[in-house]
């Protein structure tokens, strides 16, 4: 499954960036940073079409020799971000389209916290153990 | 062909090369200088024919790249310009040869070349030669330019004789196989003769002719020869051709559409048509000139639209490249085309704004193995992408490869690190990680951005700057790092980032400059306004002892000028300015001023923080810096930093000044939206003395109960009620101006204790007439304190005043007193405290008094300073007067009061007063004493003023007189007491228990009477002699004085006996006989006035008679009745004597 999945506020600083392997985190914070260009290219090409019925999935943002890292964005330009093993080729879009529902479900139960101020990095536990649980699992 | 140009871009496909090179010692800015010039010339419109010829210059070209010229002719070198100087004529002939062997080095592909001989003068520069140019210095040499056209035309012309040479070559001849290096040797026994083989070689030919086409400004012409091309090169799959074919129908696609050029920075190139794509590419189909009228075909519109079909559609030009792309890919050896295919269309794909599909190619192109790369390449090659990816907007990606490239320059296998590349690459990574330099960006609200990676990049920055050899640019990073990033650092990176910090300091400190790098860019100071952080600014005022006045009438003035309205509603200034806002108290030049800071320390460990100091505007501020140091994650902890402002006026605190870890910081309050603060701007006033008060008493701790003003300083003392003590106050100038006046006033505080007499008295006259007073003098001043209070358990004593008791033993069972005395005695050695719950029997007095002095220029400008002390003063009971009363004494014009003394003290204690025994009383013992007294005329005491009378309330006027009377009665007494085992004594006052009645006894009734007995004033204990039988004159004088007429009045005399025994004797009619009436008639007496009546008696027999004249009022149904009280008229002794005999014979 996701080696990192990260979500990234409207004005593009990450709220919430989680990796597996721990030891070599900045790495992906580089290739999350360096995916939001294409975030942002791709949102910029539909908005002007569609705004309304955009589509939340982005699909593959780019390929890289390891990774591959897929994007969607919220309807309030909330970008979530999904890296996952280039070797995992069992893994179907539509696996990554669920993957990202259920983030989204999940950010927005913790938006629904009156406690939470947007804007703030996410601390949830639920929404952590939700990550953790999507996150690769030992193999 | 190893080492790609990344500058490539489709447009470069219609130039021609033309390397400039230098030939033996040519100096390198003189050579560039020459190379400029040359390069200027890059477009060259051809005579004759509307064709332009591009130029593309370079100064340095592998040989091997040429190789590849025959596959892209752009690639081939057709011209060489060689620049040399030649001192003398001697050294010409070896000039010469070594132009001519690198002539050799280009030769196969060569149109023509040139020489530039700089600095030959002669025989040898006089010959004219097409090849060669002579200058005589490099600054004389005007023709430069138009020798490097005339060079270009004549390539121009071998370049459109060979693309007519290969255009109409079309006969049956074999056409020759053009190929690149690498395919040379696959071809070697290949059948030439097979049909596959000649469409290649026909295909190859096309293409090239297509280029030549190109380079010579016929672009439709080009279009049409590459379309044949790859129809050619597809069908026999020769797919390295066929991507080159593709790649120039795109390049020529691209010139056509975008005249402008795609290369950015090259757009200068044709400036003219460079204005904005869209424009540039109508502007571009209209104003073709070379392109429309190639081969002098005619404009017409059919043939327009014929090479519109030819063209691709920009749309399609991606297309195409990819597919050529693709081709090019599946040759290894092809890597740098296929690697600068990438790089054009990327370019192309940045103008039309197609950054998804530019992303693409990139990409691909990262995977484009060249092989071994050289680390210098390995830089080009990141920063060229970093470049690309920013020319499509991907400034993230961008800044990303920057930083890899940034690496790679320092990389470990490289022997001479480059630091400074690394250094400068680093910084311009900055933008792409949205990291500004400037902390003022960072003061606002909590960090957001990519933590990590921003922390990253700032330790690079910091250690590149280091290993540069700049240590201030490594603490300005790190600095940056600590104020920007702090709450992201953990507690472990905040001890390393300060360790490092320090080691930095220590070579180079860091300070508040704008440090400019040798690029322009500007780094500016990085205040540690988070070391520590200050949560709140406040100004203090002076102590209470220093503070300024303004005297009131001058400050009325003052504010009149500001405002004509006394009130008015609108306020003048508004919410945002409470910075600014000035504050309520002064602070005065000279004398030092405080100011508090709230700061914590957010570190993990204690911080020194060095020379905290304020930062002022405004006035001159002598700011003395404190040092501190904070312990680790310290609470809120107030900090006073102080100064001394040397010149008047108003002050404005700006913020604060620190230096830690090395690093000094001026901290703006501007800059720190989160120091609350109300109020920085405060007035400072001209210089004014400063007195210091000392005192004789002990200075007591607490502060007065009474008194909720601040005092300078207070004393305490303990008297005995009536005791006065000497307070001797001592003040000493230790300002720097001339003490020019002294005022002393003095206030008791609020207390319910009726007090008597003055409490503090003194005399200033001495002290004043010492002024002005130098710094470093002193004055003193003594001050009595002189306690009196009533200690009588009040009213309830004095219930049976006139109840005339002959003996009081003790105290009425009903007196609070007596209940009190015994709780007294054993709480004795706690003294106040502890009884302040109880019924006190301690009374205290307080008093405040305030030195208010000035001088030097406050004073000119109307202010003065205040010195309070406060006088504590507790009242312990000495003796008092548990009742008093009156017993009219054998004179009327005299009576005794008696008062029962009570001696509360513990000691044994001595009463006396004027003309009196002394009375020794025990401790807790009451006695009476009986003084007598001449009755009071309280008429003789001064009225009040009638002024007063007039508004003053009518029971204060009734009091004060009270209290006149008082006073007089007590001074004639002169009731003093003395306590000889301590030492102590001081006066017993009657004050408070008098009341009206007893006061009415001690009055002189207003009418006078006087009773003259045979000639002689006589009065209760004046025994008057006569003789039997002489007639007695009795005269009777009546004095008013009284401010109403009196009278009329009958006094009747009635003699009696007195035996002694009790028993009187009025039955007198034998031995008294009255000369007359035995009845007095007065008439109505006026004020002032006096009325005398006379009478007679006659004793008859020798003995001792009384004489009482009882009064008959004869007004006494006419309402204006005078009390008995004034009646007092004395009762006569006489004694008649035994007539002499010779009187009876």
């Amino acid at each position: 499954m996701a080696v990192c999945i990260a979500v990234i506020a409207k004005e593009n600083y990450p709220l919430y960036i989680r990796s597996v392997p721990i030891q070599n985190e900045l790495k992906f914070h580089y290739t999350v940073h360096t995916s939001l260009d294409v975030v942002e290219e791709k949102i910029s090409a539909v908005g002007k079409a569609m705004a309304d019925q955009r589509e939340l999935y982005l699909g593959l943002l780019y390929p890289t020799e390891d990774y591959k890292v897929y994007g969607y964005v919220t309807n309030s330009k909330v970008k979530f971000v999904i890296v996952v093993d280039s070797s995992n080729t069992s893994l179907r879009d539509n696996e990554i389209r669920s993957m990202f529902r259920k983030l989204h479900n999940s950010f927005t139960d913790v938006m629904c916290n009156p406690f939470y101020n947007p804007g703030d990095t996410i601390q949830s536990k639920a929404f952590d153990s939700m990550v953790t649980a999507m996150m690769v699992q030992a193999s | 062909m190893s080492i790609p140009d990344y500058m490539q871009c489709a447009e470069d496909h219609q130039t021609v090369l033309v390397v400039v090179q230098p030939v033996g010692i040519v100096p390198e800015d003189e050579f560039f200088r020459i190379y400029k010039r040359i390069a200027s010339v890059a477009q060259v419109s051809i005579r004759d024919s509307q064709r332009n010829l591009y130029i593309r210059y370079r100064h340095h070209y592998l040989p091997e790249n040429n190789e590849w010229g025959d596959f892209q002719t752009h690639r081939k070198v057709v011209g060489l310009i060689s620049v040399t100087t030649c001192g003398s004529a001697k050294e010409w002939p070896q000039t010469s040869d070594r132009f001519h062997s690198q002539k050799d080095v280009f030769g196969a592909t060569l149109y023509d070349s040139r020489l530039l001989v700089f600095g030959l003068q002669g025989e040898i520069a006089e010959q004219q030669r097409t090849d060669v140019a002579f200058y005589s210095s490099y600054d004389v040499c005007p023709d430069v330019e138009k020798r490097v056209e005339d060079f270009v035309e004549s390539i121009f012309i071998v370049l459109e004789s060979k693309r007519l040479d290969r255009a109409t070559d079309k006969s049956g001849d074999k056409i020759p196989l053009l190929c690149v290096p690498f395919e040379k040797k696959d071809f070697v026994g290949l059948d030439t003769d097979s049909r596959h083989y000649k469409k290649r070689c026909q295909g190859r030919m096309r293409k090239h002719v297509g280029d030549l086409c190109l380079q010579a400004g016929m672009l439709q012409d080009a279009l049409v020869h590459y379309h044949m091309a790859v129809e050619l090169l597809r069908s026999v799959n020769d797919f390295l051709w066929l991507g080159a074919a593709l790649e120039g129908l795109c390049s020529a696609s691209v010139i056509f559409h975008y005249p402008g050029g795609t290369a950015g920075k090259a757009a200068g190139r044709k400036p003219s048509l460079a204005q904005g794509q869209g424009q540039a590419a109508d502007a571009g189909k209209r104003h073709r000139p070379g392109a429309l009228t190639a081969n002098g075909i005619s404009a017409d519109t059919s043939s327009e639209i014929g090479r519109a079909k030819n063209c691709l559609r920009p749309e399609d030009i991606i297309e195409k490249y990819k597919e050529a792309i693709s081709y090019y890919g599946k040759y290894k050896n092809a890597g740098v085309i296929e690697l600068e295919a990438c790089v054009k269309a990327v370019r192309v794909l940045a103008i039309q704004k197609r950054a998804m599909e530019a992303s693409e190619f990139l990409q691909n192109a990262v995977y484009i193995n060249l092989g071994q790369l050289s680390e210098e390449e390995k830089i080009q090659r990141y920063s060229i992408l970093s470049e690309l990816y920013d020319l499509i907007g991907f400034h993230r990606k961008s800044a990303f490869f920057k930083r890899v490239a940034a690496m790679q320059c320092v990389a470990p296998t490289i022997p001479e690190p480059g630091w400074r590349a690394c250094y400068k690459l680093l910084l311009e990574t900055l933008p792409g990680y949205s990291l500004c330099l400037d902390p003022k960006d960072f003061s606002k609200g909590t960090h957001r951005g990519w933590a990590a990676v921003q922390v990253r990049l700032l330790h690079e920055l910091v250690y590149a700057s280091r290993r540069m050899g700049n240590p201030g640019l490594s603490v300005r990073h790190l600095s940056f790092l600590l104020q920007t990033m702090l709450d992201l650092l953990s507690d472990q990176e905040k001890k390393e980032v300060t360790q490092s910090l320090e080691n930095y300091t220590s070579k180079c400190p860091g300070g508040m400059e704008v440090i400019t790098l040798p690029d322009g860019l500007k780094l500016p100071p990085v205040p540690l306004s988070k070391l520590p952080i200050v949560r709140s600014v406040k100004l203090l005022d002076l102590p209470v002892s220093l503070r300024p006045h303004k005297q009131k009438g001058l400050l009325e003035n003052n504010m009149s000028t500001k405002s004509p309205f006394i009130y008015s509603p609108i306020i003048m200034h508004t919410r945002g300015e409470e910075r600014n806002k000035k504050i309520e108290f002064r602070w005065v030049q000279g004398d030092v001023c405080e100011v508090q800071l709230m700061v914590y320390n957010p570190m993990p460990f204690e911080l020194r923080v060095e020379h905290m100091g304020l930062l002022t505007s405004g006035v001159e501020f002598e700011s003395l810096p404190a040092g501190l140091s904070l312990p680790a994650e310290s609470g809120l902890y107030p900090v006073t930093l102080v100064g001394v402002p040397r010149t008047a006026g108003n002050i404005n605190v700006n913020g604060y000044h620190t230096s830690v870890f090395g690093v000094t910081s001026d901290c703006l309050l501007e800059g720190l939206p989160s120091v609350r603060t109300s109020g920085c701007m405060v007035e400072v006033i001209p210089s004014l003395p400063r007195l210091q008060l000392s005192t004789s008493l002990p200075r007591s701790a607490h502060p007065l109960q009474h008194s909720k003003e601040e005092l300078s300083s207070s004393v305490s003392v303990q008297l005995f009620n009536g005791e006065t003590q000497q307070l001797t106050i001592t003040l000493e100038n230790i300002g720097s101006e001339d003490l020019e006046t002294l005022e002393v006033t003095s206030k008791t505080c609020n207390t319910k204790e009726k007090l008597f007499g003055e409490f503090l008295s003194w005399d200033l006259e001495e002290a004043v007439s010492q002024l002005p007073l130098k710094p470093g003098q002193s004055v003193t001043l003594t001050v009595n304190i002189k306690v009196r209070l009533d200690f009588s358990g009040g009213e309830n004593l004095l219930q049976d005043l006139n109840d005339d008791g002959i003996s009081v033993t003790g105290l009425p069972s009903s007196s609070p007193l007596r209940q009190v005395l015994k709780p007294r005695a054993e709480t004795k050695p706690l003294g106040s405290e502890s009884s302040k719950t109880d019924y006190n029997h301690v009374k205290t007095l307080e008093a405040v008094m305030t030195f208010k002095y000035s001088g030097g220029a406050g004073k000119v400008e109307g202010y003065y300073r205040d010195l309070t002390l406060g006088v504590h003063v507790d009242v312990e009971p000495s003796v008092f007067f548990t009742r008093v009363s009156t017993l009219p004494a054998t004179r009327t014009r005299q009576c005794h009061l008696l008062l029962d003394v009570f001696n509360s003290t513990e000691h044994e204690l001595t009463v006396s007063a004027n003309n009196n025994q002394d009375l020794v009383l025990h401790a807790s013992e009451c006695q009476r004493m009986a003084i007598q007294v001449a009755k009071f005329d309280f008429d003789t005491l001064p009225q009040p003023d009638q002024e007063a009378v007039r508004y003053t309330n009518p029971k204060l006027l009734e009091e004060e007189r009270l209290h006149t009377q008082a006073s007089m009665i007590n001074s004639t007494l002169g009731i003093t007491w003395n306590i000889p085992s301590v030492r102590r004594q001081g006066e017993a006052s009657v004050e408070g228990v008098l009341n009206q009645l007893v006061l009415e006894h001690l009055q002189l009734a207003p009418l006078q009477w006087d009773v003259v007995v045979n000639g002689k004033p006589c009065d209760c204990d004046i025994i008057a002699d006569c003789k039997v039988g002489d007639a007695v004159p009795l005269e009777v004088k009546l004095t008013n004085r009284s401010k109403n007429a009196v009278g009329p009045f009958a006094l009747t005399v009635v003699p009696f006996q007195d035996y002694q025994n009790g028993v009187k004797n009025y039955d007198l009619q034998d031995a008294v006989t009255f000369i007359g009436s035995n009845t007095f008639n007065i008439d109505t007496v006026n004020p002032t006035e006096d009325s005398v009546c006379m009478g007679a008696l006659l004793f008859l027999y020798t003995g001792d008679f009384y004489l009482n004249i009882k009064f008959q009022d004869d007004n006494a149904g006419q309402g204006n009745e005078v009390p008995p009280s004034w009646f007092g008229l004395p009762s006569i002794h006489i004694k008649a004597l035994e007539a002499p005999i010779e009187a009876g014979a």
